[in-house]
């Protein structure tokens, strides 16, 4: 069977079938997963194909600036702790305690309900060997998953897309925001990303749009195109009709070719997003805040069936070399009541079963306190893991905080953050880590 | 092979090529003024541009500030902890506005300078280094490395590399300043040899540890902000790089990695797929070597060499290569006879498709080709056009500025809502013949934009728009030309 093909347009593709016949606009779905398995068999690669309905869901919650981990799980009891932070230190009454030893800051009522209702897992003590203490870099090394002295130039999720994905769709990753983080990045780049589902489009005035669709053949409006993306057939395939695999090599192909199939991918996708978003209602009570916002448009697009396997989401403001209680208390209550509301929403959607959100920040912060109500950049930090099935409770071990146990003043990990990724991509993603990886992460099992 | 395109082969479509991956493109004048010097002396143009003047001014920090370092390093050592935070936000404060004058500065040079091929290779050579302003910092540093790739665009590769490698960015960005004898630092000479200059697989760990050695001594003076050779720190014993012993210096380092045979191979290919789009054959590649080789590693001769060469305009290549964010910007400008959008404009543009200059993702530089090209980029690409023909402000750009609430981007975006930021007159690009029939509206928008025809039903759907519009207006066909730029098609050069 033939595994390369070159093409002129979309549309002209569709007219020659596999099968060397005439076709009608209604190519069974099935022939759409045919391609992908064909396309990802010659590949070699292990074959993951999206599948829309039944697929897990992994959504990344990024904190960025460097959250205080040792102020979101608070060692409470603990001498050094609050003779390191004098101003800073949480009492034992601030906080929402998990144990005798460690509770969560009190903003974090959210948090506490996920906890107690068995959906939240505490990673303790999260890093990684040689820590970087610039945002530039280490976020850099954990979007990349790379040893500190590395650069790698794809992310993780990226390697995940290639290596597991060669048929999917191109909005099998989608970030809410303005660009896409350096974890999408990829061999062959997928995944789209928007602010605001209304900026994901050609924007035009006037009839300029129907113009763009005609010069381009990028109807979308027809039998067997995506208005069918709701008939019973694309339910089952959750890929879409005409849905290339994006992998498809480009033997004696053009640039233009590779261009207009990426077109015809940006309208269909495009169309598909703006359609749920406007369809689909959210059914729980979120908070008013930009995470909130992402947060209640994962929901629609996982609502309303977008085969995505990776939402990507970001919190930003914990950069707190000063002025850190107020600043945590505002963040921590946004982050834990927009939690809160997404696993209620996905709950009422009967899809929190799918669903898998795991929060990371590029480094912890110091123990000590500093002179301006702050602290400043550190190493290790607690991740959190939400979901119906997750290894619930307290995992990792809190680091010591006396000054033996520091390095340079910061925590020492004791969970390797590719661990963490070995498990979610292992046990939720359910695919080989050691690929993705660069080597073997013994997993941390999260589910 | 590398045989000289037949002069029966030269015409408008090639000149327009020429200029295209020379350059940045240009205006249907430009084309023809090069197409009427012929081949060759149109390559000579372009290449030999040092015969032509060029008396743009650099910005007027772009020297260095004793005092100012002066002053720095006091308060760090000796100021209070209020003083330390107001100086470093005042520093941040600078170094933003800077780097963004910068990032103006040169898509200007890139847009209206008379040298098109110099900032080409420029540009090249910014993501052959790629050294980014994040970890680097000081848009001194940033400019003046900026200038070595301007200054030694196409002179000799020995020279350029020991320019680039003794520059204070390059010092920073890979550690050099960092490295002495009892612990050399390997990030520069592992870097010089696996990114810079040979490839993986054409050295081995030892000559990096070796190398690093050698290197020693190469320091940066933070105060004077330049290069110093500090011996004391230099490791002054025998070293064996590449199979040779000596007590070799970090020059000598150079002078040996130029020396390998592959040195020759891997900076012309990178160079062939840069200008043509493509990888070349590993016969071609022997061919482009050799070439080098016997110019003495000097780029001018193997330039013209490169933009003579049948190969060069082969149909494989011909309209190919997909703009990078920079070409297409920079392009876009000069073909529409426009303005550049104000500098702030211009980073969220090149950011949001992929290519902000100064800050390239990683030592890797940019992959380019169609990597360019994803769904977001080409919504944006096709967005953005409509804000470059009616100046007005890129959408994502808007939204992404205002998100961040920042004072100084904040309070640009509010002034920039009132201007209006170029757009596209198009009493200078359309003739007043022209103007009156909507057939010669579309084949002169295709001339100027595509230096070719496009598809025959891609041409009588802009016709129908045309003649569909009862009263047509100059919005219509600025929304044309809109559409025009919102094609695969345009996205190749």
């Amino acid at each position: 069977m033939k595994n390369e093909i070159t093409l002129q347009t979309r549309r002209e593709f569709l007219r020659r079938t596999v099968l060397g016949s005439a076709l009608s606009w209604t190519v069974p779905a099935f022939l759409a997963d045919t391609f992908s398995a064909l396309h990802a068999e010659a590949a070699g690669s292990a074959i993951q194909t999206v599948t829309g309905k039944d697929s897990t869901i992994l959504v990344v919650l990024q904190m960025a600036g460097g959250n205080d981990g040792i102020n979101t799980v608070v060692p409470y009891a603990n001498d050094y702790y609050h003779q390191a932070r004098p101003k800073l230190g949480l009492k034992a009454a601030d906080v929402l305690k998990l144990n005798d030893e460690i509770g969560l800051h009190g903003a974090l009522t959210g948090f506490k309900g996920l906890y107690d209702a068995g959906q939240l897992s505490v990673v303790q003590g999260v890093g990684y060997p040689n820590p970087n203490r610039s945002h530039f870099r280490s976020t850099e090394i954990w979007q990349t998953a790379s040893d500190a002295d590395r650069v790698e130039k794809n992310g993780w999720l990226g390697r995940y897309f290639d290596n597991a994905c060669p048929g999917a769709d191109p909005a099998v990753g989608v970030t809410i925001g303005s660009q896409l983080p350096e974890a999408f990045f990829a061999e062959k780049p997928k995944g789209v990303c928007f602010n605001n589902p209304q900026n994901y489009r050609f924007i035009a005035n006037g009839d300029a749009t129907a113009e763009y669709k005609k010069l381009n053949e990028l109807e979308t409006s027809g039998p067997g195109l995506a208005s069918d993306a709701n008939s019973p057939d694309m339910q089952n395939s959750g890929g879409s009709i005409g849905m290339l695999p994006a992998g498809m090599p480009m033997t004696g192909g053009r640039a233009i070719d590779f261009i207009s199939r990426t077109a015809f991918d940006a309208q269909h996708s495009s169309d598909e997003i703006r359609g749920i978003a406007a369809r689909v209602q959210n059914q729980a009570e979120y908070p008013n805040s930009p995470l909130a916002g992402s947060l209640k448009l994962v929901a629609k697009l996982i609502g309303g069936g977008l085969p995505t396997r990776v939402y990507y989401v970001s919190q930003g403001g914990y950069d707190t070399h000063t002025n850190q209680l107020a600043t945590q208390q505002r963040l921590l209550q946004d982050l834990g009541d927009s939690m809160k509301a997404f696993v209620e929403d996905m709950k009422a959607q009967g899809n929190m079963q799918r669903v898998l959100v795991m929060t990371f920040s590029e480094f912890g912060r110091r123990v000590a306190e500093n002179a301006n109500g702050g602290t400043d950049h550190g190493a290790a930090a607690p991740m959190f893991i939400v979901g119906d099935k997750v290894q619930a409770g307290l995992l990792g071990k809190y680091p010591g905080l006396a000054p033996q146990d520091l390095f340079q003043g910061d925590v020492k990990f004791n969970v390797d953050f590719r661990s963490v990724y070995a498990g979610v991509l292992e046990d939720w993603l359910k695919t080989k880590s050691a690929p993705i990886l660069g080597k073997q992460f013994a997993p941390l099992r999260v589910v | 092979m590398l045989k000289s395109l037949a002069s029966d082969q030269w015409n408008y479509s090639m000149a327009a090529h020429l200029l295209n991956r020379a350059g940045f493109g240009g205006t249907p004048a430009d084309v023809k003024k090069l197409a009427d010097l012929g081949l060759d002396g149109a390559v000579d143009y372009l290449v030999d541009y040092d015969k032509v003047p060029d008396p743009t001014p650099d910005p007027d920090w772009a020297k260095p500030e004793p005092d100012r370092m002066k002053h720095l390093a006091e308060v760090y050592r000796t100021g209070t902890p209020e003083e330390k935070r107001q100086l470093q936000q005042e520093t941040q404060r600078l170094e933003r506005q800077r780097i963004t004058e910068l990032r103006g500065w040169w898509l200007q040079r890139m847009a209206y300078g008379p040298r098109p091929l110099q900032e080409k290779m420029a540009l090249f050579w910014h993501g052959h280094f790629a050294t980014s302003v994040e970890k680097v910092r000081d848009p001194y540093y940033m400019w003046r490395q900026n200038d070595i790739f301007r200054r030694q665009a196409t002179g000799n590769w020995m020279l350029l590399l020991l320019e680039a490698g003794k520059d204070p960015a390059m010092l920073v960005w890979l550690d050099q300043a960092q490295s002495r004898k009892e612990h050399p630092n390997e990030n520069f000479a592992r870097e010089v040899m696996e990114i810079f200059t040979l490839g993986e697989g054409h050295y081995t760990e030892h000559d990096i540890t070796e190398a690093a050695r050698a290197l020693t001594g190469w320091s940066l003076d933070r105060q004077q902000q330049s290069y110093i050779y500090r011996p004391f720190i230099h490791d002054n014993g025998e070293k064996t790089i590449f199979g040779q012993t000596g007590n070799f210096d970090g020059d000598d380092f150079i002078g040996l990695l130029v020396a390998q045979p592959q040195a020759a191979r891997f900076i012309t290919a990178k160079l062939w797929n840069y200008f043509s789009g493509s990888e070349p054959s590993p016969e071609l590649n022997e061919a482009l070597a050799a070439d080098f080789r016997a110019n003495n590693h000097n780029f001018k001769p193997f330039l013209k060499t490169m933009f003579r060469s049948r190969e060069f305009y082969s149909p494989e290549i011909v309209r190919n290569q997909v703009k990078s964010p920079v070409q297409w910007l920079v392009g876009s400008v000069r073909m529409l006879e426009t303005e550049l959008p104000p500098p702030l404009v211009c980073w969220g543009v090149t950011r949001q498709l992929g290519q902000d200059l100064f800050a390239p993702p990683n030592v890797k530089g940019w992959d380019g080709g169609v990597t360019w090209i994803t769904t977001n980029t080409l919504l944006t690409r096709y967005n953005d056009a409509q804000s470059l023909v009616e100046g007005t402000l890129p959408p994502l750009t808007a939204g992404d500025m205002a998100g961040k609430g920042a004072g100084n981007g904040q309070r640009a975006l509010n002034a920039m809502q009132h201007l209006r930021v170029g757009g596209v007159s198009l009493e200078k690009i359309l003739s007043p013949e022209d103007r009156d029939d909507n057939r010669s509206i579309i084949a002169s928008l295709e001339n100027r934009l595509f230096q070719t025809d496009l598809k025959k039903d891609q041409q009588e759907d802009l016709q129908a728009f045309l003649d569909s519009k009862t009263k047509m207006s100059d919005a219509d066909i600025l929304t044309a030309i809109r559409l025009m730029m919102s094609t695969p098609e345009y996205q190749v050069t």
